[in-house]
């Protein structure tokens, strides 16, 4: 059972599956309408600058540009995109390689106590950010570390979620490759980084696209450790444009974050074709 | 393989991230740098901190803006670490806490000269010593809708003056039927219900402590003749959040609501045809009672940790002047200056709706500055709430609030 | 015997990472809130908190709005999980195969988790308002419309309904990945065999998805016991405290007492029962597949 055997390009399941969509559909598209509704109310709000929050007047009253305009006329838009792209590119690597490192360790049972050190990595997970984000801004206030591009990556660059995820993943992928390739005596390393990793591509997708998803749109602690303007990433930076104590600028912030949604979907389709086609890499020695 | 070197290339990209930020975080400093939170928009104060650095040559003011969303958990963690601003704006629901806190930096003597010309003295003392400048106040009025006034055969001239007034008016817009409603209850939503119902309590002599904050007299016959009244208005209006009641109030469906200066903003921007009023808010009836209203701003404070303290201090004299806070409350239009000076200013003439609320400042009434309001507050909302949603009757709901109160006035 | 030795080596510096983060970036803020749990620590308050022994936990469970918090998160979790893994779980199965509008299919269905939670929760306000959108649908087709957000009864099945409705696009995500993991040839082996799609479901499929499951499950778990930010923007932990979960009432007392030691001592108490259920959850539905030869 090698894994080139594991997938034929889909081919066998295409033909297979030509005839099923139909009833598919059925039950699939009235499910899926329920996913666009918000979506395109957000849209029709962003698109009515005279409606306000409201939907009847949006639907009533002309339709134009203006929010889009006075978005990308927003001084400093600029620098709250790249701020956020360059921290969650930088997390977003370091969350798939040292999940795919801690994780993999944990899959194989690697360690000794391994159940007690995976029930701990997910146990950080079990205590809520009110309560640590304090401590955590002492901490990188006495590592001298606020208002720096290290606030925002650091402490993030390791995700439990992530490594719980790859273990469990780990857990059901067979051994027999890297077994035969310790019998060949192939280095731990060269087993890890030429057998494993491309095994678990369709598992560090997945990690990719959440950890971007939990960055991109991360508020509370680019918030706090972050004071300068020139470090704002876009959620801060279009909560500062959009709210005042009592009101919202609806379109404007609809605006926003139809903009800032682009770049997840945009990751999420350039990852989700790896959640499938990863298996084949691996047979290769 | 080149997955790897791709992977490489980016963790090296990332490493470089890293020290390129922590490097350019090592700026110079200027002569005197006093760095300053606020929430309003940057274009906004911008021209007031040239204006000060302009006045004041060698002093440079660093900005940085705070969000609404979890701005008080920012400051709550920078007040915790000690990496304090030197200037900040405070709400007013957050100073007992902090006063209590003994954090802040005390001003009285530096500020005596200013005691005339500032009003909202309440928010940032304890007793007679000042731990920080009133900048703005915001208050809460009735708006009314002119177009509703006038379908219901109102005279859109006359607001409601007194309680009786307002529910003969409610009762008429709620007869117009068709999905618009009389007036504007809130409910549901903690930190607002407060500041919806006590004006009518206010308004007819209820007080909730004692002038000395020793007793809770919160149980008082004023009291439930205020929250009979406003259950009653359930039956000539709507149930909703704040924010769905604005809504409905720009959307020519609500006649009636108590808001505040926040609309001056969002109405142009989000309903510019509607045609509406500001007045006061109603009393009991002509002869008993006051406009009472709910008084709250924003606050600037310096703290003890911070290390421009008299620069800072400089700063906050120089924003809580009237022709300054004007300036702010003019671009902002949510407040209005605690500067009492700036009342007669030409804007309110020209502007009389926003004039009203000046004119509300009067006869508003600040909260308690007791340590323990937070969990007062939240005792009156929930006892109110009850009340509202028919859980509990008038005078159950007083009771048992009044005895939370009393509890919590007995703590130290 | 050196390669099992290097073998060793190789694993506690791939381990590395977590142990090295975790120590700078973990353990003090773990710690610091244990042993701020055991004093009145407020970050607003001048001079050093004083230790009160367990008077913070004893507080907390004799206070009434505490039990109600966890009462009524409870209900949210066990009212919202089991539809929220089942209906990922069928979204994943019904979107792996391919056909024709399948990427459609999986980018509409992962839209939710694509928007912050914030305006997402805004969004679900307007939406959920007595005369919103969601009330002129149910208007239309003659069902009650109440006021979802304003009736103590409907405002918590509200929020759970939009988390589920939000909640199982990104959980279908993780399904897809573990059902890829499972080989193909075992589904051709058994449609030889004769077996029927809901065998080879039931035999080949929900076995081999277990780990991905346990994932799903206590991941799930954890995040629901800790909801907040729908609650926050939504109600307000109203009405009536309908909606007021444990980490909404460790909010109050954090950022409006500005009890942070109190607050700390709600979250250890939250961390004990989310760590109990993570372990039944690990010990029940976690036993180690097949697949590994």
């Amino acid at each position: 059972m090698s894994a080139a055997e594991r997938w034929d390009g889909g081919a066998d399941e295409r033909r297979r599956q030509a005839h099923v969509p139909a009833w598919r559909w059925i039950w699939l598209g009235p499910w899926l309408a329920t996913m666009l509704v918000p979506f395109a109310w957000m849209l029709a709000i962003s698109l009515a600058p005279a409606a306000g929050g409201s939907l009847s007047r949006a639907l009533t009253t002309p339709w134009s540009l203006a929010n889009y305009r006075a978005l990308f006329a927003t001084a400093h838009l600029g620098t709250y995109l790249v701020n956020s792209a360059v921290v969650a590119l930088a997390v977003v690597t370091l969350n798939v390689l040292t999940a795919a490192m801690v994780g993999y360790v944990l899959g194989r049972r690697r360690v000794g106590g391994e159940r007690f050190w995976t029930l701990g990595i997910v146990a950080t997970l079990m205590l809520p950010k009110q309560v640590l984000m304090i401590p955590l801004y002492l901490v990188i206030a006495r590592l001298h570390l606020l208002d720096t591009y290290a606030a925002l990556i650091l402490p993030f660059a390791v995700d439990a979620f992530s490594i719980f995820l790859v273990r469990q993943y780990v857990l059901g992928l067979p051994a027999e490759l890297e077994e035969a390739a310790r019998v060949d005596g192939a280095s731990d390393v060269a087993i890890f980084v030429r057998i494993v990793l491309p095994l678990m591509r369709p598992v560090l997708a997945v990690v990719a696209i959440q950890s971007f998803l939990a960055n991109w749109n991360s508020f509370l602690y680019p918030l706090i450790l972050v004071d300068s303007d020139r470090l704002r990433t876009l959620p801060v930076g279009l909560a500062l444009l959009s709210q005042t104590e009592h009101s919202v600028d609806w379109g404007f912030l609809m605006a926003g974050s139809a903009l800032a949604s682009l770049p997840v979907l945009a990751a999420f389709l350039a990852f989700q074709r790896h959640i499938l086609s990863g298996v084949l890499a691996g047979s290769e020695k | 393989m080149m997955r790897s070197r791709r992977r490489a290339g980016a963790f090296a990209l990332a490493c470089l991230a890293i020290l390129g930020g922590a490097a350019l975080s090592c700026g110079r400093a200027p002569s005197t740098e006093v760095v300053f939170w606020e929430f309003w928009p940057a274009e906004i104060v911008q021209p007031l901190l040239d204006r000060f650095e302009h006045e004041h040559p060698g002093v440079h003011v660093r900005l940085e803006q705070l969000t609404w969303q979890s701005g008080q958990e920012k400051i709550a963690a920078a007040v915790g670490a000690d990496h304090v601003p030197d200037l900040c704006e405070v709400g007013s629901t957050w100073m007992p806490r902090l006063l209590a806190g003994g954090k802040l930096a005390e001003w009285t003597s530096s500020v005596e000269d200013l005691r005339p010309e500032l009003r909202g003295w309440s928010l940032c003392s304890i007793g007679d010593h000042a731990y920080g400048l009133p900048w703005v106040m915001g208050t809460r009025a009735l708006f009314y809708n002119k177009t509703l006034f006038a379908k219901a055969g109102l005279d859109s001239t006359k607001p409601p003056e007194t309680w009786d007034d307002l529910y003969a008016a409610a009762e008429a817009i709620q007869k117009l039927g068709g999905g618009v409603h009389g007036y504007g209850v809130q409910a549901g939503e903690r930190y607002i219900l407060f500041k919806k119902f006590m004006p009518f309590a206010w308004g007819n002599g209820g007080r909730i402590l004692s002038d000395d904050q020793t007793a809770a007299v919160f149980d008082s016959p004023q009291n439930l003749a205020a929250l009979e009244f406003y259950l009653k208005l359930r039956d000539v209006g709507l149930i909703e959040h704040q924010d769905e009641l604005d809504r409905q109030f720009k959307d020519g469906r609500l006649g009636l609501e108590i808001s505040g200066a926040w609309l001056f903003k969002s109405i142009p921007r989000d309903a510019p045809r509607l045609r509406y009023g500001v007045a006061l808010v109603p009393r009991p009836d002509l002869e008993h009672g006051t406009h009472a209203s709910f008084a709250g701003g924003e606050v600037l404070v310096g703290f003890k940790a911070a290390k421009q303290q008299a620069a800072a201090l400089q700063l906050a004299r120089f924003l809580v002047r009237a022709d300054n806070a004007l300036a702010l409350s003019i671009a902002a239009k949510g407040v209005q200056p605690a500067a009492v000076a700036a009342d007669t200013a030409a804007y309110y003439r020209e502007h009389p709706a926003e004039q009203v609320m000046i004119q509300q400042f009067e006869t508003a009434v600040p909260t308690p500055n007791h340590p323990a309001w937070g969990d007062m507050e939240a005792a009156i909302e929930d006892e109110i709430e009850q009340a509202l949603l028919g859980k509990k009757t008038p005078r159950q709901a007083l009771s048992d609030a009044n005895q939370k109160l009393a509890q919590l006035v007995a703590k130290p | 015997m050196s390669r099992r030795v290097h073998s060793r080596a190789t694993s506690w510096l791939l381990l590395a990472p977590w142990v090295v983060a975790f120590a700078v970036f973990g353990l003090y803020p773990f710690a610091f809130s244990l042993g701020a749990s055991f004093t009145d620590y407020s970050p607003i308050h001048e001079g050093a908190p004083h230790f009160v022994g367990f008077a913070n936990y004893a507080a907390a469970l004799a206070d009434p709005a505490f039990w109600s918090s966890l009462g009524t998160t409870a209900v949210f979790v066990v009212g919202s999980i089991p539809f929220t893994t089942a209906l990922a779980l069928a979204l994943a199965l019904a979107v792996q195969p391919a056909f024709r509008g399948r990427t459609l299919f999986r980018v509409g269905f992962f839209l939710p988790s694509v928007v912050s939670v914030v305006v997402l929760s805004l969004v679900f306000k307007g939406l959920y308002a007595a005369d919103g959108t969601l009330n002129a649908l149910l208007g239309a087709l003659h069902l009650p419309t109440p006021s979802w957000l304003l009736d103590p009864h409907t405002a918590l099945p509200a929020i759970m309904a939009m988390d589920v409705w939000s909640a199982s696009g990104y959980y279908m995500v993780i399904f897809l990945a573990g059902l890829e993991a499972i080989p193909r040839e075992l589904y051709e082996a058994a449609h030889l065999e004769g077996a029927g799609r809901w065998d080879a479901f039931a035999h080949i499929t929900l076995p081999l998805l277990r780990p991905t499951l346990l994932f799903v499950l206590v991941v799930n778990t954890v995040r629901s016991l800790q909801i907040f930010a729908e609650v926050f923007v939504m109600t307000r932990g109203g009405p009536l405290h309908a909606t007021t979960t444990v980490v909404y009432y460790l909010y109050e007392q954090a950022f409006y007492r500005f009890n942070l030691g109190y607050a700390s001592a709600v979250a250890y108490l939250l961390f004990a029962v989310t760590l109990l259920l993570a372990w039944a959850q690990m010990k029940l539905v976690g036993r180690p597949t097949e697949g590994a030869a």
